[in-house]
């Protein structure tokens, strides 16, 4: 196939390249001022409370090296939590830990963390070594999700989580993010984890996509991970939708867990959301836009009217 | 959106070009200014005796003029004084002073560079007087002689007169006694006043002048042709030997209009000798010597004027930003991953003083050595900034290491590594690693491998040499390309690895 062909197949398919995604949506949609409210994950979880989205429990924010001895205390009174630094980029210098054992912690994937090598990792976290621009950061200890159970077969040890891509409050696209032995238990794609194309009128899954290639089965448990319904579809696009009147930014990625107990809970936003959700989709983003700013002025009004234009109009069965 | 940027593009775009214009048609700056051009270089040697009074040499120079260009000029005055005269269309250079008894020594040398000239709409010269010493009836004579020619063109009356000087009239053969008196007035006056006088009586309007043939030579003699308007254009005529040159005239003028090249007052040339030889040079050394003593707006505000050793930088300086142009489009357009811009850029400078292989040796030696001792370092729990200046200090031991090494085994280049590099390396060590930790190490030499490329990539560009002139005479240049730049910023297409990234997406 020539090149010309593969440029001509991708336009017809509507697969939003990284220039025009910078160019066209990112850099017209997202003011600058904003991004810190993204970046920061500290600050999206404050603004979500202010705005009655469900986050999970913040337990302790540490912001100096000299916070670290209190550390100790804190953690005791926690079976199980997830140490995050603030401003973090794709999923680094996140550790989970799902108990205490002597002298230190069992992560998520078994292995044991002593606590003098978990007070190292923060003191990593505040002099900024996870940060997007190497600045001091802030480190924070919140509650482990206990995910639901509908993706246990398909996952491998970690949380998965559903990025949604919103455009104009509008939801455009979707996907789950399975992690694999590869990932280390995180959900991030470029760490090996796989997603999966959610279809956004039913929610249920589609194909997913491991390494950019298409896969129908998950690399370590071998169970398919197609046709799989997503619990509380339409209050996570809803929890979606508002993040862009909460933000100010009106392209973005949404990134949700499903808990247990708690049900969907928002975990972090991304101004810059990747393009391998068009894979997982097996469709491309471009007339999925289009079709949300050829939109007739009403379907904008609320949360709700954007999420009920959405189901409406993007379906995998009629694609567009 | 997309119009404003259009915009500007053009806009810079024009600007580039209406300053580019504006020195190749009113400044005449060359269109390719590395391109080889043949110059002479002409000298001038001379000594003088004097006597009790003060002494004055007055000689010829060549000047700019339809033909020529004089590139640059030095006068040696000696203990003379000197000065530079224009009378009417000729530059006389005048040394004075008391002439020692031992005599004075005085030179001259310059550059020129014979051009065909440019055919500019002249208004056809006025037809001037006799030469002096001609009475009437030589005047009568001559044009009874060339009467039979005054139907004919100007071309064709310039030739038959010039074989008529060489003693062939044609036919019908004039009178006899016309002959003789003819043959008489050009012993008396000599061949060149002969050829004046028969030229002004067919209307045609000559002058002299006075050079040196233009041929590799050392000579102690002018020569004196003559140069005849025929409507068109000034054609030479050679009267001692009656013959017309073919353009390009093989004569260099130091004088036009019948004034001597070399007169003197209460002295005289002892020797005289003026030498010529033929050299080549780049047109832009030609422009070099005009510009710096131009006095022109673009001139005076040129490249050139600033001084010899911060002119080697800028010529580098004016390349950098194809470099970052030659970025973009590896990221953009390509899709290559680099660490940042400015490493590749930084990198490619550094390349300039070990050469390539050297270079990338040392750009991979260091950063796998610094790669190794990082992962080390890493268990030793060291905050950021000290772990960075631990790194850095690896860096410069290595460079100082590899410089050592080299010395022994006498390779230069492992030595002129220079002070920019180690900014780049520890950045590289840091970035390398941080990109190999969280995205695997295919990713992480895959980014390092296209950082080199583009560095490579980058220094052969800033290696060419005519491009590095041709940015230097013409930096307007740099508008285009921003204007490119400018244009790249708002492409939106796919990036070519796209093309691979989502070949399987909707292929159904």
């Amino acid at each position: 196939m020539t090149i010309l062909e593969t440029i001509h197949r991708l336009r017809e398919t509507g697969v939003l390249g990284m220039n025009r995604r910078n160019a066209e949506y990112i850099m017209r949609s997202n003011p600058r001022a904003f991004f810190p409210l993204v970046d920061d994950k500290l600050k999206t979880k404050q603004l979500a409370e202010a705005h009655q989205i469900p986050t999970p429990p913040l337990y302790h924010v540490i912001e100096h090296h000299g916070d670290i001895p209190v550390l100790e205390k804190v953690l005791s009174g926690h079976q199980d939590f997830v140490i995050k630094p603030a401003r973090g980029a794709g999923g680094s210098g996140i550790v989970l830990v799902k108990d205490h054992t002597l002298g230190g912690f069992i992560k998520q994937n078994g292995e044991i963390i002593l606590m003098k090598d978990l007070t190292y990792h923060i003191s990593d976290i505040l002099s900024g070594i996870y940060s997007l621009e190497g600045l001091e950061d802030r480190a924070f200890i919140e509650g482990l999700v206990h995910p639901d159970t509908i993706f246990d077969a398909v996952t491998y040890c970690g949380v998965p989580d559903i990025r949604i891509i919103v455009y104009r409050g509008v939801p455009a696209m979707s996907m789950v993010r399975l992690p694999t032995q590869a990932s280390d238990g995180k959900a991030n794609l470029h760490r090996g984890a796989i997603g999966v194309g959610i279809d956004m009128a039913g929610g249920t899954t589609l194909a997913g996509v491991h390494r950019s290639g298409v896969v129908t089965h998950h690399p370590d448990t071998h169970k398919p991970v197609t046709g799989i319904q997503v619990p509380h579809w339409e209050r996570m696009l809803v929890i979606a939708a508002k993040a862009v009147d909460m933000t100010g930014l009106h392209y973005l990625g949404v990134d949700l867990v499903i808990d247990q107990e708690q049900g969907p809970l928002l975990l972090e936003m991304n101004a810059r959301p990747g393009l391998q959700i068009q894979i997982a989709n097996q469709t491309g983003l471009l007339r999925r836009l289009d079709l949300i700013d050829k939109a007739r002025p009403g379907v904008f009004a609320t949360p709700e009217t954007r999420v009920a234009w959405a189901l409406e109009t993007f379906s995998a069965s009629t694609p567009v | 959106m997309k119009r404003p940027a259009l915009l500007l593009a053009v806009a810079l775009l024009i600007l580039s070009f209406a300053l580019i214009s504006y020195r190749i048609l009113w400044l005449e700056y060359p269109i390719l200014p590395a391109a080889p051009a043949k110059v002479w270089q002409l000298s001038m040697d001379a000594s003088i005796k004097g006597g009790e009074k003060e002494t004055t040499v007055l000689i010829g120079l060549p000047s700019t003029q339809r033909g020529q260009l004089v590139v640059d000029e030095h006068f040696h005055p000696g203990t003379l004084s000197f000065n530079l005269l224009r009378e009417g269309p000729n530059q006389v250079g005048v040394w004075s002073g008391h002439i020692s008894p031992r005599g004075e020594a005085i030179g001259y040398s310059s550059t020129i560079q014979v051009q065909p000239p440019r055919l500019l709409k002249t208004k056809p010269p006025k037809l001037g007087p006799y030469p002096e010493n001609i009475g009437e009836t030589e005047q009568k004579l001559a044009m009874r002689l060339e009467e039979k020619w005054d139907s004919l063109p100007p071309t064709d009356r310039l030739r038959r007169i010039a074989a008529a000087v060489n003693g062939f009239w044609g036919d019908p053969l004039p009178d006899a006694q016309d002959l003789q008196a003819w043959s008489a007035l050009q012993d008396k006056f000599g061949r060149v006043t002969a050829s004046l006088v028969l030229l002004r009586a067919a209307g045609l309007t000559a002058q002299v002048v006075e050079g040196l043939p233009l041929a590799e030579s050392i000579t102690n003699s002018t020569v004196t042709g003559i140069e005849v308007w025929t409507g068109q254009e000034w054609e030479h005529l050679q009267p001692e030997k009656g013959e017309i040159y073919q353009k390009p005239v093989p004569l260099l003028p130091l004088t036009t209009g019948g004034l001597p090249a070399v007169r003197t007052l209460n002295g005289e040339l002892s020797e005289i000798r003026w030498t010529l030889h033929r050299e080549i040079i780049n047109q832009w050394r030609i422009k070099f010597e005009r510009i710096r003593r131009s006095n022109r707006w673009l001139d005076r505000w040129s490249l050139f004027r600033l001084p010899e050793e911060f002119q080697r930088t800028f010529r580098i300086l004016m390349l950098v930003p194809i470099g970052a142009l030659m970025i973009c489009l590896l990221r953009n357009i390509v899709g290559f991953p680099t660490f940042g811009i400015f490493l590749p850029v930084l990198m490619a400078l550094a390349f300039r003083n070990t050469g390539l292989a050297y270079g990338l040796g040392i750009f991979w030696g260091v950063v796998l050595i610094g790669y190794v001792v990082r992962r080390w370092i890493d268990r030793l729990r060291l905050l950021l900034v000290p772990r960075l200046s631990v790194i850095l200090t690896l860096v410069i031991v290595c460079i100082t290491i590899f410089a050592l090494i080299g010395n022994k085994f006498d390779l230069r280049a492992f030595m002129a590594v220079g002070l920019l590099p180690f900014v780049i390396l520890t950045m590289t060590i840091e970035r390398f690693f941080v990109i190999i930790e969280e995205a695997g190490v295919r990713e992480g030499l895959w980014t390092a491998v296209g950082s080199a490329g583009v560095a490579v990539v980058t220094y052969g560009i800033l290696e060419i040499e005519p491009l590095q002139l041709t940015f230097f005479v013409y930096p307007e240049l740099l508008f285009a390309v921003a204007a490119v730049q400018v244009l790249l910023g708002r492409y939106t297409g796919y990036r070519l690895l796209e093309l691979f990234r989502f070949r399987r997406s909707g292929g159904a």
